[in-house]
């Protein structure tokens, strides 16, 4: 059992309902989840099982209908949208299935692009931007606009732009999803020596199960509920 | 890299869209310029007006003559230093039947009252010992072709004659300012008068007098037509700037025209501008959710598509600049002020108008961005990133 401090990301009691043409439809019910600082979490299930609309919430992107959300010991269902932005500029890095970067930009704006919100001098946002890129092994490709790079070389770019400003918390949504085997092989390796190395708590939402096997625990989401299965065995 | 360098980038993402709103401002501008510039060299002559001169004219219209004996009447007033008068002659020359130019017959005390079209003492004594002597300005006789001592012979219909109206051209003016016609043909209201039937002689057009305190011209002009209150004939006296306007008033409808299209002008780089950026907002809500999600506010990608569309807006507005002053001020202007210096005496690019124009080129840019940038802000993250999903 973790220890209370160890728990980064705690949810209890979460629903969330979408009014879709006067009815109303609930996505997640009821819903309780604890995430260990450090750990490496998948999150399955079939398509619309409500996988991206637990992302968003953990990530303070939405709101929940009812329940709490507790992420480092900060309340965020209670924030304001300003002071949501805030907490995720600061603490959570985001890692989309299409990468999401910006074209006009170079491999390094795109990582600089989080910093540009932070009091970050401009020297000092290239020299975190080239470290991340290092990090992710593209230090040689930091002035390559996106076009030039390959489907895995612009997940990196993106994984590097999410790690740049030391975030509590990597979100990942289907972050192989576009991607070859063994692209999304290197991308998955990156993320392990992320979570192993550095220690970042990762949140990963995916439909490969090989994907998912990368993870230390998995969470299957079903119907609104939650099981999860660590080591191969599944818990209601 | 900065946020305004960010918002800079976007500009260069389509160059070709970007280059064509560009272009299409710029002709917007270029356009509005020429309006204005038209506007301000009809309406110039005004502006420039002298301080110190009355117009009097028959009280109805000026079309309508004023007995002749009133001039002396005139000359009498306490205040008047000098005065003049004049009749529209309306002619053409049969050889230039296309080229328009204002004659005028005026007593040989023109030249004096109007001080800012001069004359050599020669030809201006010359023209005095010609009975059918006329003088003519600078631009006129570049135009037409006429040197001092040609005969020239005009056709009117205002005053027929059986054979037409001969002159011998003995001098010609030069105007002091730029705003002063320079295309005119001056020549002897004796002349015209002798050669006119018994009852219509003895009439004229206008009179123009200058007074010896600027101050007083409103005075004193109220104090001319109320000499005439009692006559047959009524007068309205008005300075210089008043009675130009007023003749300008005439042509109001074309100056209105003018203003409107000016306007229809601006309406359509507003929309051209806001087409762009709407476009530009449209394909990028993705761009714009993942921006939201790593935590810039709605107020970040405000100021980011109005501040593309103000720096489309000014880079347009100088495009728009960089053209129109070689046009108007180089080619267009110099061959007007040439060739019809009588309508457009300066044609040149007013300096209110030009800042005018890259003022509103940026702040309609902005106005036209209020829509797509509340677009832009208002974009839900989350639907806008399932969709890239």
């Amino acid at each position: 059992m973790n220890k209370p401090d160890d728990i980064l990301i705690r949810l209890r009691g979460i629903t969330k309902t979408y009014e879709r043409g006067g009815e109303s439809l609930c996505i997640l019910e009821s819903l309780d989840l604890d995430v260990p600082r450090g750990s490496f979490a998948a999150l399955m299930g079939p398509s619309g099982s409500g996988k991206s609309t637990l992302l968003n919430l953990i990530a303070g992107l939405d709101k929940p209908t009812a329940g709490t959300i507790d992420i480092g010991g900060e309340r965020i269902d209670k924030l304001s949208e300003a002071r949501l932005a805030k907490f995720r500029a600061s603490s959570v890095g985001f890692i989309f299935q299409s990468y999401n970067l910006l074209p006009v930009l170079t491999a390094a704006e795109n990582v600089e692009l989080p910093l540009l919100l932070a009091p970050v001098a401009a020297s000092e946002r290239r020299r975190r931007a080239q470290t991340a890129l290092r990090v992710v092994g593209l230090e040689d490709r930091m002035d390559h606009f996106p076009r030039q790079l390959s489907g895995g070389q612009e997940q990196r770019v993106a994984i590097a732009r999410a790690i740049v400003n030391d975030p509590l918390l990597l979100v990942a949504d289907e972050p192989t999803g576009d991607l070859d085997r063994k692209s999304a092989d290197e991308i998955l390796t990156l993320l392990e020596t992320l979570n192993e190395k550095l220690g970042k708590t990762i949140i990963m939402v995916t439909h490969d199960p090989a994907a998912a096997a990368r993870a230390g625990v998995i969470h299957h989401l079903d119907k609104g509920r939650l099981s999860v299965e660590a080591h191969g065995e599944v818990h209601a | 890299m900065t946020l305004a360098s960010l918002a800079a980038r976007n500009l260069l993402r389509n160059k070709v869209r970007t280059s064509l709103t560009l272009l299409g401002v710029a002709v917007a501008v270029v356009t509005f310029l020429l309006l204005r510039t038209v506007v301000a060299a009809w309406t110039g002559g005004a502006e420039f007006a002298a301080k110190d001169r009355l117009v009097t004219r028959h009280k109805v219209t000026f079309v309508m003559p004023l007995p002749k004996r009133y001039i002396e009447d005139i000359r009498a007033m306490p205040g008047v230093k000098a005065s003049t008068y004049c009749n529209w002659f309306g002619g053409k020359d049969p050889k230039h039947e296309r080229e328009f130019f204002g004659q005028f017959a005026c007593d040989d005390g023109y030249f004096d009252v109007m001080s800012e079209q001069q004359v050599s003492p020669e030809e201006l004594a010359a023209y005095k010992a010609d009975r059918t002597g006329a003088i003519i300005g600078e631009s006129l006789a570049h135009v037409m072709g006429w040197k001092v001592g040609e005969v020239v012979n005009l056709e009117t219909g205002i005053y027929p004659a059986d054979t037409p109206w001969t002159f011998t051209i003995r001098g010609t003016y030069r105007a002091t300012s730029r705003n002063v016609d320079k295309s005119s043909f001056f020549f002897h209201w004796d002349y015209l008068n002798q050669a006119l039937p018994e009852a219509r002689r003895d009439t004229i057009g206008w009179t123009i007098s200058r007074v010896d305190d600027p101050a007083r011209t409103a005075e004193i002009g109220v104090a001319i037509d109320r000499a005439f209150d009692d006559k047959d004939t009524q007068t309205l006296s008005q300075d210089e700037h008043t009675f130009q306007a007023s003749f300008l008033a005439g042509f109001s409808a074309v100056l209105h025209a003018f203003d409107a299209i000016s306007l229809a002008i601006l309406l359509i780089m507003t929309l051209i501008l806001g087409n762009t950026i709407a476009m530009g907002v449209r394909e990028r809500t993705q761009e714009f959710a993942t921006m939201r999600a790593i935590g810039f506010m709605p107020a970040h990608l405000r100021w980011f598509v109005v501040g593309e569309a103000g720096v489309l807006g000014l880079f347009g507005g100088a495009l728009g600049v960089a053209i129109a002053f070689p046009l108007i001020q180089g080619m267009l202007g110099r061959f007007l002020e040439e060739n019809m210096g009588n309508i457009f005496p300066v044609f040149r690019l007013p300096f209110g108008a030009t800042v005018a124009a890259l003022g509103l080129a940026v702040a309609l840019g902005v106005a036209a961005a209020l829509l797509p940038a509340r677009t832009a802000a208002r974009v839900k993250v989350t639907d806008a990133l399932r969709k890239l999903a």
